[in-house]
């Protein structure tokens, strides 16, 4: 029973690690941008087919990774500037645009790739399970996973919190007015943080489809609880995406072990508690 | 347009569609007895997006919420339909009580917090299958029965959901004349200001998210009767998110406006999906289309070409 449970926090903690790198973008392009981007999931997913593809030909993770979240970069890149910009201010619009795109994403990847489920490979050194400290046997992919995410977490935090070009996202993120005033480009910020958010979700479709496997459909499912992630964070909070997810994270590991015909229930439990205490979550402002 | 030309033209569309099944085979029948159920839940998002200025994409959970109820008391209990209908609306009208929740945000924080919402009841329906019956659902859904009454045809079930429709759309008036539904609309165009002139304007949208709830139930119950199945595509997102395209595709705000966005959106899916595999691309473009070209709707679109080609006919 205690071992169970302890699996079971690990199992959530790596989830959490996987649904940090889709949420984290997620919360920066709409803290800088006010822009909601629900294509998020298909860029996840279009970025692990693609990541996909590249290791079956190459063999190599690292390749599969890079070329995931890179091709991601370039579409999210031209749908932003042809598409998202046209929306302006208009949230609605922002959200039935993306989701049209998420449409159009998800069936063209369903012509290519089939509509069976799919894994990326994982390298022979991430494969099978290692043991931890107290005799524990885990996989150790998914244990290196929460290694990972806990590594790009940090990265992002620092860039964001002890860097100038963060410092600059940070005021963008309070003021844009004001930031563009002081004579920085605004829009070049725009499309710095867009790519790091759309190489986050690309590279989270790689690593993530390595252990959840990738079908029609995944791309809402993992977009929706990466949602949740925000609205319990807050939304526009690095600090929240990452709180969020664990908390997430570990609630979906325990639903789905102790209740798995709800699983998706429990994440109802956090939404509703917030929404009486805190509707703007964790760490959201009043705006 | 005066008020009597108003009935008039009411009038006139309510004998075509008195008339249709006289003209219509069944295909066509099938097709506008859709209409109307999605024209209704359409209807339902947009008694919050037109006129109270919310965008609720969790819309089909109601629905859903109530075509399972219903299907699952009428085909496992044998429940009458006098009984397993209202059973079915009030079962989502309590789903309604409890998502209202949501009405503590607003903007993007409500339009995300219904998608997730709508996600969990999707995900129930899909998992519980002990209960809800998994990706099969419910089927052998009867034609609905009031004692000796019975609906024996799909035409006699189209005078059904007709008569329903005509019903709803008279209260549905009467509501957003009301001054309840001119509170809604102060609160959309400045809530602030309602606010300081003494509204109450949570406890407001609270209500008018219930009552749009109660009437996507009855979308419900007329589409499981319709269907005569109910599986968790019902509850899904795609369904969600297409109802709020079709009340904006046919002009927000307005009682036809769902209506006719239903038509279109209905009717392009059948036309579409009968040659081109990649139906959802298509719909998906409709999305960007409308939003980029046409975010008043068909009957905005047509006002403004219409404003353009005067104009450049004085120039």
């Amino acid at each position: 029973m205690t071992t169970s449970a302890i699996l079971q926090a690990i199992n959530g903690t790596s989830l959490a690690a996987l649904l940090f790198l889709l949420a984290s973008g997620f919360t920066l392009t709409f803290g800088l941008m006010r822009v909601v981007n629900m294509a998020h999931g298909a860029y996840y997913l279009l970025g692990g087919y693609i990541g996909l593809s590249l290791a079956e030909r190459t063999g190599s993770f690292a390749v599969a990774i890079v070329g995931g979240g890179a091709s991601i970069v370039v579409l999210g890149y031209l749908i932003d500037r042809f598409l998202i910009r046209h929306t302006g201010d208009n949230h609605l619009a922002q959200v039935l645009l993306t989701v049209g795109v998420a449409f159009i994403i998800g069936d063209v990847a369903l012509a290519i790739w089939g509509g069976d489920a799919l894994k990326v490979p994982v390298p022979p050194f991430l494969r099978g399970a290692m043991e931890l400290p107290g005799g524990l046997v885990y996989p150790t992919y998914r244990f290196v996973l929460i290694l990972f995410g806990v590594f790009v977490g940090a990265v992002l935090w620092v860039l964001y919190r002890k860097t100038q070009i963060g410092a600059v996202v940070r005021a963008g993120v309070d003021d844009r007015e004001q930031v563009s005033a002081t004579g920085i480009d605004v829009d070049r910020l725009f499309v710095l943080v867009s790519a790091v958010a759309s190489f986050l979700a690309g590279m989270a479709g790689v690593v993530g489809g390595a252990f959840l496997a990738l079908y029609p459909g995944a791309e809402w499912e993992i977009l929706v609880v990466a949602l949740v992630v925000v609205i319990v964070g807050g939304l526009g909070s690095l600090e929240g995406a990452m709180v969020g997810a664990l908390i997430v994270g570990l609630l979906d590991a325990y639903g789905r072990w102790l209740l798995p015909e709800f699983s998706y229930f429990v994440l109802f439990g956090p939404m509703a508690v917030l929404l009486l205490v805190r509707p703007r979550g964790i760490f959201g402002r009043e705006s | 347009m005066p008020k009597a030309a108003r009935i008039l033209l009411a009038l006139v569309v309510l004998a075509a569609a008195v008339l249709l099944p006289r003209v219509a085979g069944p295909f066509w029948l099938g097709l506008v007895t859709q209409m109307y159920v999605f024209g209704l839940l359409a209807l339902s998002v947009d008694l919050l997006l037109g006129h109270a200025g919310l965008f609720s994409l969790c819309h089909a959970s109601f629905f859903a919420v109530s075509a399972y109820t219903t299907a699952i008391l009428q085909v496992r209990h044998a429940v009458p339909t006098a009984l397993a209908a209202p059973a079915g609306i009030l079962a989502g009208t309590i789903l309604g009580l409890v998502f209202g929740l949501a009405v503590r945000t607003r903007g993007v924080y409500f339009i995300l917090i219904t998608i997730a919402f709508g996600y969990v009841v999707w995900g129930v329906a899909h998992r519980w299958s002990s209960f809800t019956g998994g990706d099969n659902g419910v089927t052998n859904v009867p034609f609905p029965a009031l004692g000796t009454l019975r609906v024996e045809s799909p035409t006699e079930y189209y005078y059904l959901v007709l008569a329903v429709l005509v019903l709803c759309t008279i209260g549905y008036r009467v509501l957003v004349a009301s001054p309840f539904g001119l509170t809604l609309r102060g609160i959309k165009a400045s809530e602030t200001r309602m606010r300081s002139l003494g509204y109450h304007s949570d406890l407001h949208l609270y209500v008018a998210f219930v009552v749009s709830a109660a009437l996507a139930s009855l979308a419900g119950v007329l589409y499981v009767y319709y269907n005569r199945f109910v599986n968790p595509v019902a509850a899904s997102f795609p369904i969600s998110v297409e109802v709020a395209l079709m009340a904006i595709v046919g002009g927000t705000g307005t009682i036809v406006g769902p209506f006719i966005g239903s038509g279109i959106i209905l009717g392009l899916r059948n036309w579409v999906s009968s040659f081109f595999e990649l139906y959802a691309s298509v719909m998906g473009l409709v999305f960007i289309v409308v939003v980029l070209w046409a975010p008043d709707g068909v009957v905005g679109l047509v006002v403004r070409l219409w404003v353009r080609a005067v104009k450049a006919g004085t120039r």
